[in-house]
């Protein structure tokens, strides 16, 4: 029997988080954030961590309240987001970084979405109009082609994702909820491991196929949510 | 001075400016408060950076819904029928792949040239995040919703040079708690005033020159009204119709992948009837099924590429399998290569894929890994990035784009039916005219939201397939 995908515990799932990893945190206004998992994020201890989210929403939104207990613990070396924390509400991550404790690359958001899509499809870096004459293609190689001028970006890939799913299969085929897709399948791809916190965990075939989003073999690992 | 608007009659305002039958994408801040102006039915889809196209406020759809959905202030919303829900990575291919009419957004500075600084950018000083308003500021048309001035009394409407702006030359109108500016080649044009204000008035708390319209005029604030607006209907009586204005020398994409599922029969048909030549064909094979009978019934001959092949209308082929896997069946594509009849690009499969993501995605190049080091990649440029080496390949782009889909809502939502998604929903952003041939066409809210492949954003013009089509002739 090959190892099954599905953990007892987000703890259990995050068991081999080690100390300086790079994380991908979905959500989207509460959206599609996993719950489970960041409260066990924020419960074990490591450190050093670069975390890649969006903010959305008022200031008690998920993942940025997470990310927020993470670096008030000390534990975030880094962030790269195209919105780190509420518009002109900073909180401990703008303190952090004002006091040069925390590290925060902005990377607009459908840049951020590219280059983790590149960095999931094996691509070596992109050519995107976004971005041109603006801040963001300062220091960045500018290229003109036929469709006009482009700046590139590099692929971005990380050690987890951590994303929450509808309902998942036992072979990590995943579906959303609404709003609740948003980052869950650009970054399922673009993650050493990828963990996905579920409302249902079903047997194979019990997913439409038609309606599956997110493929298994993007995910690595599955725990349940659990009912709130 | 005379009272300024409040947020909702700025919306109102703002919403007249909206196209009728389009997609418009509502950024975060005062353009969420636009549905809430509009009846449920207002003939135009609501874009959300939540992922969600096609939604209204939650009060003004009668609706139950399980899933959560929320607007780009991730304010609770509802899902509008006809509405469907996409990925960060799908929206903003999207927005910046031009699919988008209109983007609402909310800056804090704007200058004369057009460009903006988003209020996201300006509340956090030294970070500078813009959220998505640099994705935003890719729609074809760009409003700006702001308030004239800061709590300070200073204008935010300047003529400075903004070295932190977030989009250049970019917002095309903008709308403001006073007065209603057109951004034009020579700088700002006041063409409206709110109620009881004077073009003086407007140009003493405004940092920038200020021409006056000819058609100045007060702003009117009575809610819009779309009821004469009538956008063209996407559902075209036959293929025939679908295919009017494809030209001679055009550019097609055509779907499948080899056997006879997943192709738009009907329309290769109608196409072939119609005659034009000189066409440039990008697809996954360039007509195999026709050749090496996968299955054909006896006497009869599937339908594919070849028959546009045979009627001598194809002077190209972008393809990643242009051959028959049969020596001694050679398709009609190989016979007329050899006659020296046709050109061939040959692309690999994956590569083909990607190269159309890239059209559809508003991505000029990339690279990949693919063909490195075989005859795919001479005359390439290549690079090696972090010790791995990789060739450039450039989007690809169509003037037509023929799809087969299972069911399209009148809308253009589309979903497929087993193996038969394969290129359909890589290649239907990708054209400046996508046609779906489609088993069944439905109403609006018929197709569920969270199963929809292929958004009507990407589909331009609907046909039926009539029940008795043969895949065979």
């Amino acid at each position: 029997m090959p190892a099954s995908k599905v953990y007892t515990s987000p703890a259990a799932a995050l068991a081999d988080l080690s100390a300086g990893a790079s994380i991908l945190l979905s959500g989207f206004a509460d959206c599609g954030a996993p719950g489970g998992l960041l409260t066990a994020l924020s419960h074990c201890g490591i450190g050093g961590l670069t975390c890649i989210y969006a903010h959305a929403g008022p200031e008690t939104a998920e993942p940025y309240a997470a990310v927020s207990r993470l670096a008030a613990a000390g534990r975030v070396k880094k962030i790269i987001s195209p919105l780190p924390f509420p518009p002109g509400k900073g909180g401990v991550i703008q303190e952090r970084w004002q006091s040069g404790n925390l590290d925060i690359e902005i990377v607009p958001q459908g840049i951020l979405a590219e280059r983790l899509r590149a960095g999931g499809a094996g691509i070596g870096g992109v050519f995107l109009p976004t971005g041109i004459d603006t801040r963001f293609e300062q220091g960045r190689e500018k290229r003109s082609f036929p469709s006009g001028d482009a700046i590139f970006y590099p692929p971005l890939k990380a050690d987890f994702a951590l994303l929450q799913a509808a309902a998942a299969d036992t072979l990590g085929s995943v579906i959303y909820a609404g709003s609740g897709r948003n980052w869950g399948p650009v970054m399922a791809m673009a993650a050493r491991i990828t963990v996905a916190e579920a409302g249902r965990i079903v047997e194979p075939g019990g997913l439409d196929p038609e309606a599956i989003i997110t493929p298994g073999i993007f995910v690595n690992r599955i725990v349940a949510a659990r009912p709130d | 001075m005379p009272p300024k608007l409040d947020e909702l009659t700025i919306a109102r305002r703002a919403a007249r400016e909206l196209p009728p039958g389009q997609v418009v994408a509502l950024g975060p801040g005062l353009p969420c408060r636009i549905p809430s102006v509009l009846p449920a039915n207002a003939p135009m889809q609501f874009l959300s950076e939540s992922g969600v196209l096609g939604y209204a406020t939650r009060n003004a759809v009668d609706q139950t819904i399980a899933a959560p959905i929320v607007d780009a202030n991730g304010q609770p919303a509802a899902l509008n029928p006809g509405a469907s829900l996409l990925s960060t990575v799908d929206l903003a291919g999207m927005l910046r792949g031009g699919h988008i009419a209109a983007a609402v957004l909310q800056p804090f500075q704007v200058n004369a040239a057009g460009d903006f600084i988003h209020w996201t950018t300006a509340a956090a000083p030294g970070l500078f995040p813009p959220g998505n308003g640099v994705d935003l500021a890719a729609a074809r048309r760009v409003i700006a919703m702001l308030p004239h001035t800061g709590a300070d009394g200073s204008s935010n409407l300047v003529s400075a040079v903004l070295p932190l702006a977030d989009g250049r030359r970019c917002v095309d109108l903008i709308v403001t708690d006073v007065a209603v500016i057109r951004v034009e080649e020579n700088g700002f044009v006041l063409s409206e005033l709110a109620p009881g204000w004077t073009a003086d008035e407007i140009a003493a708390i405004t940092a920038a020159p200020l021409a006056l319209a000819p058609d100045l005029r007060e702003m009117p604030l009575d809610p819009p009204d779309f009821s004469a607006a009538t956008p063209a209907g996407k559902v075209y009586p036959d293929a025939p119709a679908a295919l009017h204005d494809l030209h001679d020398g055009a550019t097609v994409m055509i779907d499948g992948f080899g056997g006879p599922g997943g192709m738009a029969h009907y329309l290769l048909v109608s196409l072939r009837d119609k005659g034009s030549g000189g066409l440039t064909i990008i697809s996954n094979t360039a007509g195999i099924a026709r050749s090496v009978n996968f299955g054909t019934p006896p006497g009869r001959l599937a339908i594919d590429h070849s028959i546009l092949i045979d009627n001598q209308q194809v002077a190209k082929a972008i393809a990643t399998y242009p051959v028959s896997p049969s020596a001694s069946r050679p398709s009609s594509f190989e016979l007329a290569y050899r006659r020296g009849e046709v050109e061939l690009e040959l692309v690999p499969q994956g590569t083909l894929a990607e190269r159309l993501r890239a059209g559809g995605a508003g991505i000029a190049a990339f690279y990949t890994p693919t063909g490195v080091g075989t005859l795919i990649a001479e005359g390439k440029e290549t690079r090696t990035i972090d010790g791995k080496e990789y060739l450039l390949e450039q989007g690809l782009q169509a003037d037509f784009c023929l799809i087969r889909g299972y069911q399209a809502d009148t809308l253009g939502n589309v979903v497929y039916k087993g193996t038969s998604r394969n290129f359909n929903a890589v290649m239907a952003p990708a054209a400046r005219v996508t046609i779906v041939e489609v088993d069944e066409i439905v109403a609006p809210g018929q197709l569920d939201p969270e199963l929809i492949v292929t958004p009507g954003v990407y589909v331009h013009r609907i046909v039926r397939r009539p029940p008795d089509f043969s895949a065979y002739e």
